[in-house]
């Protein structure tokens, strides 16, 4: 049968759409005039006046406590949770499961401004704890369905061997299931350090004072600061996210 | 006879996720709907006293305007995506394995970098001094008063922009088990390419589709970033409105109303689409696959 | 002695399905005991019983006079080899057979040593550090029967083991396995749906079929001898007859089968009455086919029939003849081709016989059980030595 073309066409032309902007920025962050509507000659001082900002370095710093933070804790939440999930099938666990299914479909905005009126009902100080809180909370669910995911090819018959041999069921769990659901743990944290270095709307609601994460910092230099220093900062964003993604993905082909 | 003890393994495993759920996500949750009820205080905080006067807030016309603008943004932004969204997923799933990867690999990488600096980046594409401007007065299609920023279209530009992965992944994921020697079949019974794609493939994954509707309108109502940063008073949506409510009027009981409202919006596609899991399930026997 | 592992009165359900009703079963210790069933018969969730990862109804589980019934798995002094191996993916084969030895915390170089002895038993000494998903079947199912075995249970469990392996590496295994009982001289619970496997390996076999057993024996007991037409039709291949017994002589008894010109006589081992409405089930090989009447003699039985199908086997020869409504199933080994008699063809009359000691009443029958048999046009092009297993 002749295929149609078209497909094809459409996803070049969706890739470039998704692509053009950043490119456009890229070149752009080394640009002298600003919003480059014209070039104005190469320059470096972009990027000079965005290192030797200190806040950003602060609101890294934030965000990468919190990150790391809540993705150790909700790996260990969500794996749990997978677990339960894969292993029993109980009215508990399709309560379990609606549980850990509402917050992807949650708006963020509903997430933040629920947490924020929470926090404030019951009169908890808004800092980088309530954002911990918060970012656990979303975080959780996706991890869940990582392990979940990896699970699915999971035979349990493998568990049933280990207690026949002796095991207890928590050993069996430990010794024989983790190690091999580990990928699917690393794999589901890295989801969950990705979207809480990532997250705006819903820190931005139950964040306080001095509790700036670097999106809430981008924002609000987006807002007020100066658009030739964002574009220094997308140029690094775009440059440390290939560089990861290429290491990654060769390390995973080594393997 | 019955396994001593069965239970505790299984709540040792729930309890903790369903406890921190329930406490920081459920109630929450209802929290919204009670604070609705709430008088203000002049500090921004919560008073004590219940009220329904909050929902007299709604009758203000401007914001009849903000949620059929919501509405039909999120409608057009979902339609948008699966437009591009389907044709993209069956190119994936035909594509040989390194190719596909590849394309993959193109497609999730830019959602890896900062969501607020892609936004930006349209910012800047857009902004009336930027590189599209200065094209298109080139070209003569706009004039120097035209405005690409803030209006409603850019925003509806911008989510497309970064609601498409959302549609493209699940229906990918679906196309991937499709069998397409069904369409060979198709072809055999006499379809041409295109009905065979209507009536075998969509069909076919239609499961994908329906995530991919769920996942781009749902977040699409509740855009908050997105009109904020390239919409201006023009193309305000409902989060906007809640977002103002909470940080510069300070009334948090109006923020509730409006949040209520979203909830509301929310559970009417969440609903519809557990409805449909229901009836595809009851209609297994008949349907193979 | 002959009571080491028995299940007792041992029912249970799955919801509203009942897998196991009020089975009973009795071990003996050393033995190859096998559970012989077509699938969804309850054998695997019998064998999940003595193993602890089910728990029964109704009954009890007793092992060497200790009631193990509820008793966990990790308690139980019983070793499974899973159907599908269940190997730990991300261990070495050593890791895999020392597991157990290292859940009851021997310490390490008893472990090493006991480990080495064992890797030499299933001749796997070289392969030690290789992952066990970098294994084939044959060495995977090893490596499975040597983790369970190092343990020294007293039962060993084995599901379906042989289920994953292809034809030839199937016979080997199975003359390994029974290497490896005489070797270690552990009671074998075996459970199969594979007549041949059952056949050749056990001591015992138990025949279930819909949560019940329907008879147990010695494999020749239960080939030669079946009580009831399930058995009949499962193990092996056969002919039913729906007869009257006429009259009684001595031991035997006399019957008419309709279209069948003469009474047939028959050994009536289970002394049914004159009147009895009966069922008879005739094996297919126990007939002799022949152009000419063979000589007459008083327990041998005669009828005449026409060829309508022959299907040439390698090791035999299948007949299809049709005497009035039957189409009776005739199998013929050919050590006679060099003869220069004259070959039977199709549309030949010929005559069949069989002595009256070669065929058997049955206590039950099911219609139902006829759809196990082969039928005369079905898959000609089997290979030979699928033929032992047609049946099922």
């Amino acid at each position: 049968m002749r295929r149609s073309r078209i497909p094809f066409y459409l996803l070049v032309g969706m890739l470039v759409f998704l692509y053009l902007p950043l490119i456009i920025v890229i070149v752009n962050s080394f640009n002298m005039s600003r919003y480059g509507g014209q070039w104005g000659g190469f320059t470096l001082k972009w990027y000079s006046r965005l290192f030797s900002d200190r806040t950003i370095w602060y609101a890294l710093g934030n965000s990468l406590l919190i990150a790391l933070t809540s993705t150790v804790t909700s790996m260990v939440l969500g794996t749990t949770a997978a677990i339960a999930l894969y292993r029993f099938k109980t009215r508990l666990q399709s309560a379990h499961r609606l549980f850990i299914h509402l917050p992807l479909v949650m708006p963020d905005i509903l997430v933040g401004i629920s947490l924020l009126l929470f926090f404030v009902a019951l009169k908890v100080r808004l800092g980088l704890f309530t954002i911990y809180l918060a970012h656990v909370t979303f975080c959780i669910s996706y991890v869940a369905m990582v392990v979940l995911g990896r699970l699915q090819d999971f035979n349990y018959a493998v568990i049933e061997a280990a207690m026949d041999l002796g095991a207890s069921w928590p050993a069996a769990i430990r010794k024989v299931m983790i190690p091999m659901i580990t990928p699917g743990i690393m794999a589901g944290g890295l989801l969950a350090f990705t979207l809480s270095i990532d997250d705006f709307v819903i820190t931005f609601f139950v964040s306080g004072p001095g509790s700036a994460t670097l999106p809430l910092y981008i924002y609000s230099m987006i807002r007020h600061g100066s658009p030739m220093v964002i574009n220094a900062l997308t140029g690094i964003f775009i440059v440390f996210t290939f560089t990861v993604v290429t290491i990654s993905k060769k390390l995973l082909e080594e393997k | 006879m019955k396994r001593p003890n069965s239970k505790i393994p299984e709540l040792a495993l729930s309890l903790p996720t369903m406890g921190w759920l329930v406490v920081l996500f459920i109630i929450p949750t209802i929290v919204i709907l009670l604070i609705a009820f709430r008088t203000g205080d002049p500090y921004g905080g919560i008073g004590d006293q219940w009220t329904v006067e909050n929902f007299s807030e709604l009758a203000n016309p401007v914001y009849r305007g903000i949620m059929v603008r919501t509405v039909v943004l999120s409608v057009l932004t979902t339609a948008i995506c699966l437009v591009l969204g389907v044709p993209a997923g069956y190119c994936l799933a035909r594509a040989e394995k390194k190719k596909r990867d590849f394309l993959l690999l193109l497609i999730i990488v830019p959602f890896w970098i900062n969501f607020l600096i892609r936004i930006f980046a349209w910012k800047v594409v857009l902004h009336p001094e930027g590189i599209v401007k200065n094209f298109l007065l080139l070209i003569g299609i706009v004039n120097d008063q035209t405005l690409l920023l803030y209006r409603p279209g850019t925003v509806l530009l911008v989510m497309v922009y970064s609601y498409i992965p959302f549609a493209v992944l699940p229906i990918y994921a679906a196309a991937e088990k499709f069998d397409f020697s069904l369409l060979d079949a198709a072809h055999d019974l006499g379809a041409n390419w295109y009905r065979a794609f209507y009536r075998v493939f969509l069909p076919g994954i239609r499961q994908g589709i329906l995530t991919a509707i769920l996942v781009v309108f749902i977040p699409a109502l509740g855009s908050y970033v997105i009109p904020d940063i390239v919409g201006g008073p023009g193309g305000e949506m409902i989060g906007n409105k809640i977002a103002q409510k909470t940080f510069i009027d300070r009334h948090l009981p109006h923020a509730s109303v409006l949040s209520s409202l979203l909830v509301l919006a929310v559970m009417i596609p969440m609903t519809a689409s557990l409805f449909m899991k229901r009836r595809k399930t009851v209609g297994r026997g008949i349907i193979p696959g | 002695m002959g009571d080491f592992l028995v299940f007792e009165g041992i029912s249970k359900s799955f919801g509203e399905l009942k897998v196991l009703d009020n089975v009973s079963l009795s071990i003996e210790k050393g033995t190859i005991f096998s559970i012989l069933g077509p699938s969804g018969c309850g054998k695997t969730t019998l064998l999940r019983i003595c193993a602890g990862f089910e728990y029964p109804d109704r009954g009890r589980v007793i092992l060497d006079g200790k009631d193990i019934t509820s008793d966990r798995p990790n308690r139980r002094r019983v070793n499974t080899v899973f159907q599908n191996y269940s190997l730990f993916p991300h261990m070495t084969v050593r890791e895999n057979i020392s597991f157990g030895l290292q859940m009851a915390g021997f310490d390490r170089s008893r472990i090493s040593g006991e480990v080495d002895r064992y890797l030499e038993l299933i001749q796997m000494s070289d392969q030690a550090d290789k992952k066990a998903t970098k294994l084939s079947g044959g060495q995977m199912q090893r490596v499975a029967i040597a983790r369970a075995l190092i343990n020294k249970p007293q039962v060993l469990l084995l599901d379906e083991p042989l289920a994953a392996l292809d034809l030839k590496l199937r016979q080997r295994m199975l003359v390994e396995l029974d290497w490896i009982h005489d070797e270690v001289g552990i009671t074998f619970l075996y459970v199969t749906h594979d007549q041949g496997e059952a056949m050749s390996i056990s001591d015992h076999i138990a025949v279930m079929n819909k949560g019940r057993i329907e008879q147990q024996g010695t494999p020749v007991q239960v080939y030669e001898a079946p009580t009831n037409s399930f058995v009949a039709a499962f193990i092996g291949d056969t002919n039913f007859f729906e007869t009257e017994i006429t009259s009684i002589e001595d031991s035997y008894c006399r019957m008419n089968i309709k279209d069948f010109a003469d009474g047939v006589i028959v050994y009536n081992d289970k002394n049914f009455p004159q009147g009895s409405r009966v069922y008879l089930s005739i094996r297919p090989e126990k007939f002799v086919i022949s152009h000419a009447e063979p000589e007459s003699h008083r327990k041998r039985n005669m009828v005449r029939g026409v060829v309508e199908e022959i299907i040439y086997m390698g090791t035999h020869t299948v007949f299809w003849v049709r005497v009035g409504d039957y189409r009776i199933q005739v199998r013929q080994s050919h050590d006679r081709f060099l003869l220069d008699e004259k070959i039977i063809e199709h549309g030949n009359t010929v005559c069949i016989s069989w002595h009256a000691d070669n065929c058997y009443i049955l206590d039950r029958y099911d219609e139902r059980d006829e759809s196990l048999l082969t039928l005369p046009d079905d898959d000609v092009t089997v290979a030979p030595e699928n033929i032992i297993s047609a049946g099922k």
